[in-house]
């Protein structure tokens, strides 16, 4: 897989011959220097990002097969910046279950919003508390609540745990962990010490992906 | 429509010269406050005499000579010039915006012109250049500039949005739900000076119309009862050409792919075009006549 971009009138290669398999259930960290492109690679896993070549395949099916939205609800991107939207915490967790891509299935119920949300050590917000009145370390356990509820094939995290303590960011570690049980496969863009979840750890750096030893 | 004539005061080259002095003042401010603006001052007069007075010559011509094609014709030209100078108020927006802001115009514009014409005023024949031309003008120049608000309120408003965009993206949504609440904030951005002035007419200012009617010698009454049928027109095109030109071209924004391209996805030789051409002077708030 290959990627270009034009950066000052130029066009400039991020990466190029990039070849990546996640297998279910799998928990894998991506490193790397800033700016070799570990965003842009999610993001074109997400069919987020336009890419130059190179075809991506979910379960053997290749992405011309899918539709981009049909795509993203299985392949789950959690952005780097963190966002809610204007209303409640609940409103902000069954966002995607107001979107047209789940019509018909069926949201989660309170209990499991509340379940999840004391998981992710945020007892003390309440469902109706509005969104913006949240802090940082909340919004972002908030916005990944928001994708783990999904239930994904592929979750991509990028950097999410950099705005949390470590105790909140080993909580998030735990859900990531509960949902690669289920078989939810899962590439983690990290930059704290490793916290021995991760199966194998790849590295992207000068434009290509090489395995580290974990 | 009505007396037209007769309570007008003819002005002849003395009374233009005398209204060109009170120029003087803003001329004068100018030189004294250092405003650098004199040349803009001079010119911006200049192409009020030639612009308008060339308008009287082009629609004295016209109502000796109609035809329907002619009108046709000029409402084309109109809607192209509206066009033109909108897109040239509308920065940071991707190209190729003009067919959709010309169809946008053209649909609402017209429309709402001949239901005017046709059904309301009831004009014979149903090209009258006398009625038609004013009433397509009030239309298309309030929508012109509040599809400029419009369209340049939906960009920058997207731009704003990128994370969350791009959130929504990520969790499923379609282009047109990542862009709703753009969507949404711009039409109404492009609505409120319109709201603005239906809710002021009367009570702030005499409507321009209505001020022209009376000035013309027509009963106060009669003008404000074609007034108000004036401002519920505007609203209205105004309001539909807003929601067309937004619907159609949000999408410009988005990849076929269905996701946002960002400020560092694009060309960079795109939203240097700032500002406007010379030609149609510096951005102002002036407002069409309504």
């Amino acid at each position: 897989m290959a990627v270009e971009a034009r950066q000052e009138g130029r066009t400039v290669t991020i990466f190029e011959g990039v070849s990546l398999a996640l297998e279910a259930g799998e928990i894998v960290d991506l490193v790397g220097p800033s700016g070799s492109g570990k965003t842009t690679l999610l993001r074109v896993l997400a069919r987020l990002h336009s890419r130059t070549s190179g075809t991506l395949l979910l379960d053997g099916v290749p992405d011309g097969d899918i539709g981009p939205v049909a795509w993203r609800l299985a392949v789950a991107l959690v952005p780097q910046k963190p966002v809610t939207m204007p209303g409640t915490v609940r409103d902000n967790l069954l966002l995607p279950w107001t979107l047209k891509a789940r019509e018909g299935q069926t949201a989660p119920s309170d209990g499991e919003l509340r379940e999840l949300l004391s998981f992710v050590r945020l007892d003390d917000v309440g469902l109706a508390r509005d969104s913006s009145q949240l802090s940082v370390g909340q919004v972002a356990r908030v916005a990944l609540c928001r994708s783990f509820l999904t239930r994904p094939k592929v979750l991509l995290l990028d950097e999410v745990d950099a705005a949390l303590d470590s105790e909140s960011a080993s909580a998030v570690a735990a859900v990531v962990a509960r949902l690669a049980l289920d078989g939810t496969a899962c590439l983690r863009v990290r930059h704290r010490p490793p916290d021995g979840l991760a199966a194998r750890r790849v590295k992207l750096a000068d434009g290509a992906l090489s395995e580290e030893a974990v | 429509m009505g007396a037209t004539t007769g309570g007008v005061t003819s002005i002849g080259g003395a009374e233009l010269l005398i209204a060109s002095l009170l120029m003087l003042v803003a001329g004068f401010a100018s030189y004294r406050m250092k405003l650098g603006m004199a040349k803009d001052i001079v010119v911006s007069m200049v192409r009020l005499f030639l612009q308008l007075l060339a308008l009287g010559f082009v629609l004295r011509w016209v109502f000796g000579n109609q035809t329907w094609w002619l009108v046709l014709l000029i409402l084309l030209v109109m809607v192209a010039s509206a066009t033109q100078i909108a897109s040239t108020r509308v920065t940071k927006a991707p190209g190729g915006l003009k067919p959709a802001m010309f169809l946008s115009l053209f649909v609402t514009g017209l429309t709402m012109a001949f239901v005017v014409t046709g059904l309301i005023i009831r004009v014979k024949p149903w090209y009258g250049a006398r009625t038609v031309i004013p009433i397509a003008g009030m239309i298309l120049g309030n929508s012109m500039s509040a599809m400029a608000v419009a369209l340049d309120r939906l960009f920058a408003d997207m731009d704003s949005r990128t994370d969350e965009i791009l959130a929504l993206t990520a969790l499923g949504a379609t282009a047109r739900e990542a862009a709703q609440r753009s969507i949404r904030n711009s039409i109404r951005a492009g609505l409120i000076p319109t709201l603005a002035s239906m809710a002021a007419a009367g009570v702030v200012f005499i409507p321009g119309m209505m001020t022209g009617q009376i000035l013309a010698g027509a009963d106060p009454l009669e003008a404000a009862k074609y007034q108000i049928v004036v401002l519920l027109m505007v609203s209205a095109s105004t309001t539909a050409c807003n929601m067309l030109a937004v619907l159609l071209t949000y999408r410009r924004r988005f990849d076929v792919e269905g996701f946002f391209i960002e400020a560092g996805m694009r060309d960079p030789e795109e939203g240097t075009r700032r500002g406007l051409k010379p030609w149609f002077g510096k951005r102002s708030n002036s407002k069409a006549s309504r």
